[in-house]
């Protein structure tokens, strides 16, 4: 009976430690679980043996996760500086463009995963809020020139109440990283810039995230996907958290179409890259990372046809930058 | 003791499995995540039974279903009736793909859910035709329209053209009513239960039952031709406009294969179009002025046609007559005689 009570004691640990959501955890409470109980369930057992690509490495998988953490723990300080150094830039316009192609309405619910930084819900913020405006900037004017039979209508009737339930609606936007350190990171922005209202961190796993079914109208991922280690995974959870529909897109590196381009691209990103991560955030092997990442991670097509084998529809992709950056997006119908 | 605590790491096995199993929480007869969006279908279904919204265009007795429009006397009061009762034909269609449960059959499937999508899109478009008074015709009302449906708002990210959607949409409906009911006073006249029309009358009934199934969106309509004219969707605009005169012709009982069959299209395009502007800004009562236009303009062409015949022939017999003063003189002057 002490025996049974110790296996219960191990069980209850395990599934805190799985709330915690962090595959690192599971591993090291599966080395205490003897093998010879049936009723232990130790995925991470079979994951152990199977191995994954960690940029042109071959490791496993449960190592993977550990090194694409401690990766983004040592970058998460200089993240965006080493984004606009190494993109010139140009990754704002990317997710202005994932934001255009959005065009978010008043009052969505936006799950922004491996968000980090906050990029994406800032600018969706900043969309919904300058829409809104807008549209209460049209009716203000239309109210200011109004017709007798608007005139009269207001007298009888009392203050529209459509406006109002349009205010009503907020949108909000939650974050979701699987580290820290990148979320630490975004808070600090969010704070001094301000921004404080409609907006939620959280720290999970995308492969396992801690939300409800039918939740989100919107779930993007931003250069996030190529770092989880089961892409299929998470767009399943993706659909899991979606509404019914909901919208998913992802904007991701991608192949490069012309090659010319792909010659320029790739001297590029194995000469300058590299060397940039170490004068800037002097770290060189997180940047390798990141470059062969980009390699090893599937073309727009094959995606494309992941994306829909997860149960999404309408799926589409633009190619941005002549395919540097290719944004997907689906619909959870 | 023992057993308790079996049933409880049991429990709490098949709790931690189903952490990691995606769940599926909705009505059992969906398993999968292919069959998610027969869920979705399903949803509708019963969210469209349960709550119909009633359109804001509330003209009396605007409840009236698309078959009863159907069998109304034709071209007679054909406003107002874009509720979702509309789309009824269609969920008929969509209740009969079932969800099924083998994996065998992907093709099949595939097929099946390709167009379902489609009839998706269609059925949010319809719904949104309902906030087109609120919104005008944009996204929003798109979006409003997917929500009443139970999806989200994110939806109308479906439609690339966005508002050209709904109005092409909206126009193809209008389009498909009309010849629906021209096929069958036609049916009517082919098993004689009708008197047959003439064709001025015919045309005149045409384009007025035409226009009148724009009266509920009139006070957006600007917004909605502004949106046709735009470049990308000009192609478009022309082929539902070219098939709605086609079909009108040919109901009327057109079956020219000479350069009439240019004139005359081209003659009721002109008039369609201008009636349509004509009845933007007209606040008679019920558009008697546009009505008076129409009859004006279609007395136009027929006059015209007559017109042209009277010359034809008049030409015809001046020539005759030239031809016959000519062979005189010749006669008067002995050239014709054989010598």
């Amino acid at each position: 009976m002490a025996a049974s009570i110790r296996l219960l004691a191990r069980r209850i640990v395990r599934d805190a430690f799985r709330t915690i959501n962090s595959s690192v955890s599971v591993r090291i409470v599966s080395s205490s679980c003897p093998s010879n109980l049936s009723a232990c369930r130790c995925f991470s057992d079979g994951a152990a043996d199977k191995s994954t690509h960690f940029g042109f490495e071959t490791v496993s998988e449960g190592e993977k996760a550990e090194r694409v953490y401690k990766v983004f723990e040592s970058v998460a300080q200089k993240y965006d500086v080493m984004n606009d150094a190494m993109s010139l830039g140009v990754h704002r316009l990317w997710k202005d463009m994932l934001l255009h192609v959005m065009n978010p309405q008043p009052g969505i619910r936006l799950l922004d995963v491996a968000g980090g930084t906050g990029d994406i819900s800032f600018r969706f913020l900043n969309y919904v809020r300058s829409q809104q405006e807008r549209v209460a900037r049209r009716t203000a004017r239309a109210n200011q020139t109004p017709s007798w039979q608007e005139i009269s209508t207001s007298y009888t009737t009392p203050t529209e109440g459509i406006e109002m339930e349009t205010e009503a609606r907020e949108s909000r936007a939650v974050v979701c990283d699987i580290n820290k350190e990148m979320l630490k990171v975004g808070k600090q922005k969010a704070e001094s810039m301000g921004v404080s209202s409609g907006l939620s961190w959280v720290v999970g796993d995308a492969e396992e995230l801690p939300f409800d079914d039918d939740q989100f109208d919107v779930y993007t991922i931003a250069f996030g996907i190529r770092n989880v280690t089961h892409i299929d995974l998470a767009l399943q959870e993706a659909v899991r958290v979606l509404k019914p529909g909901g919208r998913f897109m992802c904007l991701e590196f991608s192949k490069v179409t012309n090659p010319l381009l792909a010659r320029l691209y790739d001297a590029y990103s194995f000469q300058m890259i590299p060397v940039l991560g170490e004068v800037i955030a002097g770290d060189w092997k997180s940047y390798q990372y990141l470059v062969e990442s980009i390699r090893k991670f599937p073309d727009q097509e094959t995606f494309k046809q992941m994306i829909e084998d997860a149960g999404l529809f309408s799926v589409r992709y633009h190619n941005l930058t002549g395919g540097v950056v290719a944004l997907h997006s689906g619909f959870k119908l | 003791m023992a057993a308790l605590l079996r049933g409880l790491r049991v429990g709490r096995a098949l709790r931690g499995f189903g952490s990691v199993v995606v769940p599926k929480t909705s009505s059992p007869q969906c398993n999968g995540l292919r069959r998610g969006f027969h869920c979705a279908a399903l949803r509708l279904q019963e969210d469209k039974d349960k709550s119909i919204p009633v359109p804001p265009s509330s003209a009396a007795s605007s409840t009236t279903t698309y078959h009863e429009h159907y069998r109304s006397h034709p071209f007679k009061n054909n406003t107002d009736t874009y509720t979702q009762e509309a789309p009824a034909p269609e969920a008929d269609a969509k209740e009969a793909p079932q969800p099924n449960t083998s994996y065998a059959d992907q093709s099949g499937e595939q097929g099946e859910e390709y167009e379902t999508e489609e009839q998706l899109q269609a059925h949010i478009l319809n719904a949104a035709l309902d906030f087109v008074q609120l919104h005008g015709w944009t996204l929003e009302a798109i979006s409003a329209g997917a929500e009443t449906l139970g999806l989200s708002a994110a939806s109308s990210g479906m439609f690339q053209n966005g508002a050209g959607d709904l109005v092409l949409h909206f126009i193809a409906q209008c389009n498909a009513q009309l010849t629906e009911q021209m096929a069958e006073q036609h049916n009517q006249v082919q098993l004689g239960q009708a008197e047959p029309k003439k064709t001025a009358e015919f045309l005149r009934d045409a384009v007025e039952t035409r226009l009148r199934m724009l009266t509920p969106y009139m006070d957006n309509w600007p917004q909605a031709m502004s949106i046709l004219l735009l470049p990308h969707n000009i192609p478009d605009s022309l082929k539902h406009l070219s098939t709605l005169v086609d079909d009108i012709w040919y109901y009327a009982g057109d079956r020219s294969t000479d350069l009439n069959w240019y004139t005359k299209r081209a003659a009721l395009t002109g008039i369609y179009n201008t009636t349509e502007l004509v009845m933007i800004q007209d606040s008679s009562e019920d558009f008697q002025d546009t009505w008076n236009f129409l009859e004006n303009r279609i007395q136009d062409i027929v006059n015209m046609a007559g017109a042209a015949k009277q010359a034809a022939s008049t030409g015809e017999a001046v020539a005759q007559g030239l031809l016959g003063a000519a062979v005189t003189l010749k006669n008067l002057t002995g050239i014709n005689q054989r010598r």
